[in-house]
């Protein structure tokens, strides 16, 4: 499983980097662009639902389970979700420019992402609810720590 | 009293400026507060000094053309000015209960009582609580200018609000102020309410 997403990683950064490196196709950037909306978006989605079941006093473990899996999957995707051109220059995103200006901070802040999403998905399937609750933190807090710099506020 | 009124006037662009900076926890715990001096201000309206009890000071149309014709002598808040701070009590209020129930974009924040809602639900209320802040924007600029109508034409609002003394028309009877133990009650009745709601509201939260 570690080997598959280590692998899986490996590949979409080297795709995305490639990609990035030849100069992105228009319809190519705008693609990625709306991937990486709907994938944060359902990110944000399950969040929500895993927020009311960690802080409900009976909580749904096989719900938490496949929210920590939904999440931990889609932050190995967020990998090929950033190459250069996808930024406001081209389209409406909450994407703001300082990512490519600041690619050092901002991939070192999304791997601590990744890195949150895999011990919150870990201490999931071993259902124990104190981890549950303190991997939890610490994985909003990764969301946080990006989107304060990162993000900006989109309406749509 | 007064006070409430200038920790209104704080709290507001506070949490304006909180939820605008990525500090969305100052921006929930300054709304509680918010909710604290609503509960106290609620109450104090019936049971405070005369100038302010709603019973008192709330009129109908009749006494506030009265007093656009230059017919009302008193003290406190004036017929027009009533309608004006129940505008401006009831819109923070509004935008207080939504809040409780609001969820951020992303989830990582919620309101203490969202959990009594559902998602949709709770979204729906932050996008309404992000627009309703321009209903708030707009009473106090039409709050501002109101005080600066009354100063153009020589009543100046600004200095009795921070002393609570103003020179009383002659003929008009002062004002009968609260005791300070009935405020200290009001006050804590507003709190424990608050940390209520802080803790869910249960036995109502989500089980």
């Amino acid at each position: 499983m570690r080997i598959q997403l280590v692998a899986a990683t490996a590949l979409v950064s080297l795709t995305a980097a490639s990609v990035a490196f030849a100069g992105l196709p228009k319809t190519k950037a705008l693609a990625i662009m709306h991937e990486r909306h709907e994938g944060m978006e359902k990110i944000g989605d399950t969040n929500k639902l895993l927020r009311r079941e960690i802080i409900s006093s009976s909580p749904f473990m096989p719900a938490i389970q496949s929210g920590a899996a939904t999440i931990a999957g889609l932050s190995v995707r967020a990998n090929g979700w950033f190459p250069k051109g996808t930024g406001p220059e081209l389209g409406k995103t909450g994407a703001k420019p300082e990512i490519w200006q600041k690619p050092q901070d901002f991939t070192a802040k999304l791997r601590s992402f990744q890195a949150a999403a895999q011990a919150f998905n870990a201490a999931a399937r071993s259902g124990d609810m104190n981890a549950i609750k303190a991997r939890y933190a610490d994985l909003g807090g990764s969301c946080k720590a990006c989107h304060d710099s990162y993000r900006a506020e989109m309406h749509h | 009293m007064r006070l409430v009124h200038w920790l209104l006037a704080a709290l507001i662009p506070f949490s304006w400026w909180s939820v605008k900076n990525h500090h969305t926890d100052w921006h929930i715990w300054s709304g509680i507060t918010i909710l604290t001096l609503l509960i106290f201000r609620l109450l104090w309206g019936f049971v405070g000094s005369s100038t302010a009890r709603w019973a008192d000071f709330v009129r109908g149309p009749r006494a506030v053309l009265g007093y656009l014709r230059g017919g009302w002598r008193g003290t406190g808040h004036t017929p027009l000015g009533a309608i004006s701070v129940v505008a401006m009590f009831g819109a923070v209020a509004v935008q207080v209960g939504l809040g409780l129930v609001a969820e951020d974009e992303d989830g990582l924040y919620t309101g203490p009582l969202a959990g009594l809602v559902s998602i949709d639900t709770s979204d729906a209320a932050r996008d309404i609580h992000e627009q309703w802040f321009y209903v708030i924007l707009g009473l106090v600029v039409l709050h501002l200018a109101a005080i600066l109508f009354y100063r153009l034409r020589g009543q100046g609002l600004t200095w009795p609000m921070i002393t609570g003394r103003a020179r009383a028309a002659p003929g008009t009877t002062a004002m009968r102020p609260g005791k300070w133990w009935v405020a200290l009650i009001c006050l804590a009745v507003a709190l424990a309410i608050s940390r209520w709601v802080v803790a869910g509201a249960p036995p109502f939260s989500p089980s």
